[in-house]
């Protein structure tokens, strides 16, 4: 259907941990994770550039590798700016009931890996861990997938231009996707 | 102690619209289900276009039967089943991709993509060879009954079953709005699969013919303007078709023509004219004349379909899609929910590529409108699953009087076949169910 974005191969330089750098990805990340977590979308939101893609697509099982357990034309998610902010209002609305009551969800963020593109812009990987509790009766719901970032500074602050979300699980064991990752 | 849950009584009383809750969790239930009703009807397995070349192949299932849908080297599209002839092993473990040949890793038989066994490790020593084992006689086991319609590739585990067109009946003129919009067809996409804590049932009910819920599940669609049809409540202005083994929703669209009222839900000129060109003249007189389309539906037992046509764009026009899905039961109170992105292979590619924002925006993993309903689903499953509230009628008696007549009239000179009520009611729900209930009367299929 559409073809995946991914990243272009270019010269990605890996920062080590006494790179400013490093650190001021690591802490976006962080922060992130708690918006989310606090249910803070509108100020999730203004981490976005005006003109950011936020994809997951899905995973398959297939034989002999894990070559092509990507694929290419269906997702779970393809995003811009426009899709986002219109899933964040309806959670804003009072009928958003698959998450009212509200998931109690923490974003586990490791395995950090920063590169610096010729572009300038830094390029994070990174595990993520979503766990996602709801009600008082059924055991919580994991997520685990890896995220490839691209970060650029926007009037000096670092801000989230594209975000691919490579999951682990072909069928997905959570209720849907009314969350972010 | 329960009441009397005997299956004579269970059908009984949900042949009056009133449903024990426990028919969407009790196991014993599920059981005469997988007996009597997976192991009868004809299920979805695939669309052809998900294996266009000779060795693609994608692994699905009738409940626990494993079947790979492949398009052998000759061109020829076959369920198999996913079982080594030997000891049992899936000779396939992978759920897609391109192969010549399935090998069992247990004793490595060898299977053609058409199923013929083609090696046996030490034949001549282990077995005496072709004279007393004849490869031959020992390819992998085809389903029963296989047959497709519009690509649609359906097995039934019934030797006896009727025929696939048979079967399909009347819906089949309402499978063509889904599923036939040139005479190329359909490309799928996906699918998106997860598991719901709800009971297979449930949906298959939704989409057959529950318009009633949707001005207040999906509440949120319309308030942050997303919804085509800008009032919901317009649902109670369509009709509720059924005919045969299936039945679906439908939107009363604006006066107009053919044309204007395709135009209305958003499809571009050239697709238009080939959907006048494919449709019979009673197919395009539901559109043209009586001035409906088609929304969700579903063919028994756990196909649905739907399309809609939301707002994909601040203040942009409506963008119709068309999803297939599959309501796979894992087991009484979990669902396996395939869900794939359909559109027609000759639409414009900017068509396509509008159409899959409006089916990833709406339906799906993350679609808006499909997660409200599935928490529904998964309460009404855990209020079924109570010793004390399985035992509760639930009511689907909505378009009855209180004698158990129809409140309102069919509609007359309703283009298709089967019959429609315009309004609110739980005609199709009921009427879904009727066939669950036959099937669980008429008993076991044979077994082979």
């Amino acid at each position: 259907m559409t073809q995946a974005t991914g990243f272009v191969d270019e010269n990605l330089v890996r920062l080590d941990g006494r790179d400013p750098d490093y650190h001021a990805v690591a802490e976006f990340l962080y922060r992130e994770a708690e918006l989310l977590d606090e249910r803070r979308w509108r100020e999730w939101l203004a981490l976005l550039a005006d003109e950011v893609t936020y994809e997951m697509p899905v995973r398959v099982t297939r034989a002999h590798s894990l070559e092509g357990s990507v694929l290419t034309d269906m997702d779970h998610f393809r995003e811009d700016r426009f899709t986002l902010e219109k899933r964040v209002e309806r959670l804003e609305t009072e009928y958003a009931w698959t998450e009212d009551p509200p998931s109690r969800t923490r974003h586990v963020v490791t395995n950090l890996r920063v590169f610096r593109s010729s572009s300038g812009d830094l390029v994070a990987k990174s595990y993520l861990l979503l766990f996602r509790s709801r009600g008082d009766v059924r055991p919580p719901e994991w997520v685990c997938a890896e995220r490839t970032d691209r970060l650029r500074r926007v009037d000096g602050q670092l801000r989230l231009v594209h975000r691919r979300i490579v999951v682990d699980e072909s069928v997905l064991r959570t209720q849907n996707l009314a969350i972010f990752l | 102690m329960r009441e009397d849950r005997s299956l004579e009584r269970l059908v009984e009383e949900v042949r009056q619209g009133w449903i024990p809750a426990a028919v969407y969790s009790d196991p014993e239930v599920f059981a005469a289900e997988v007996e009597r009703v997976f192991g009868r009807a004809w299920v979805f397995l695939a669309h052809e276009s998900e294996v266009p070349e000779p060795g693609d192949y994608v692994v699905r299932r009738v409940v626990h039967d494993s079947f790979i849908v492949v398009r052998d080297e000759h061109g020829a599209v076959r369920v198999l089943a996913n079982v080594c002839r030997h000891r049992g092993m899936q000779v396939c473990r992978a759920e897609r991709g391109n192969a010549s040949h399935f090998r069992c890793t247990y004793h490595g038989w060898t299977y053609r993509n058409t199923g013929d066994l083609v090696g046996v490790p030490f034949h001549e020593d282990a077995y005496g060879g072709d004279r007393h084992f004849p490869k031959s006689a020992y390819g992998l086991l085809s389903a029963p009954r296989v047959a497709s319609y519009n690509g649609l590739v359906f097995a039934s585990l019934d030797p006896q079953a009727p025929d696939l067109e048979d079967y399909l009946g009347g819906f089949r003129y309402y499978l063509d709005f889904y599923t036939r919009h040139s005479p190329a067809g359909l490309e799928v996409h996906g699918p998106q699969r997860w598991r719901v804590r709800a009971n297979w049932k449930i949906g298959a009910e939704n989409f057959c013919g529950d318009t009633y819920h949707t001005p207040y599940t999906h509440q949120s669609i319309a308030e942050i303007g997303l919804f085509g049809e800008h009032k919901p409540s317009k649902r109670k202005e369509g009709a509720l078709y059924f005919a045969d083994r299936g039945g679906g929703t439908t939107y009363k669209l604006p006066p107009g023509s053919f044309a204007e009222r395709l135009r209305y839900v958003g499809y571009p000129e050239e697709m238009i004219e080939r959907m006048e060109r494919t449709w019979a003249p009673e197919q395009r007189a539901l559109v043209g004349e009586a001035g409906f389309m088609v929304s969700a539906a579903t063919l028994f037992p756990n196909l649905s379909f739907v399309h809609n046509w939301p707002r994909v764009r601040e203040g942009g026009p409506p963008v119709p899609f068309v999803s297939i899905r599959l309501w796979q039961p894992v087991g009484p109170d979990e669902t396996e929910v395939y869900s794939w992105f359909a559109v027609d292979r000759l639409a414009p590619e900017e068509f396509k590529q509008d159409s899959y924002r409006s089916y990833l925006l709406s339906f799906g993993t993350s679609g808006m409108f499909e997660q409200d309903d599935v928490e529904n689903w998964t309460s009404i499953t855990a209020v079924a699953a109570g010793r004390w509230s399985g035992g509760i009628r639930l009511h689907s008696r909505m378009g009855l009087a209180a004698d158990g007549t129809v409140l309102r009239q069919p509609l007359e000179g309703w283009p298709g076949p089967g019959r429609a009520f315009q309004g609110f009611g739980e005609y199709n729900q009921r009427a879904l169910l009727e066939l669950w209930c036959e099937y669980l009367e008429a008993g076991e299929a044979v077994r082979t």
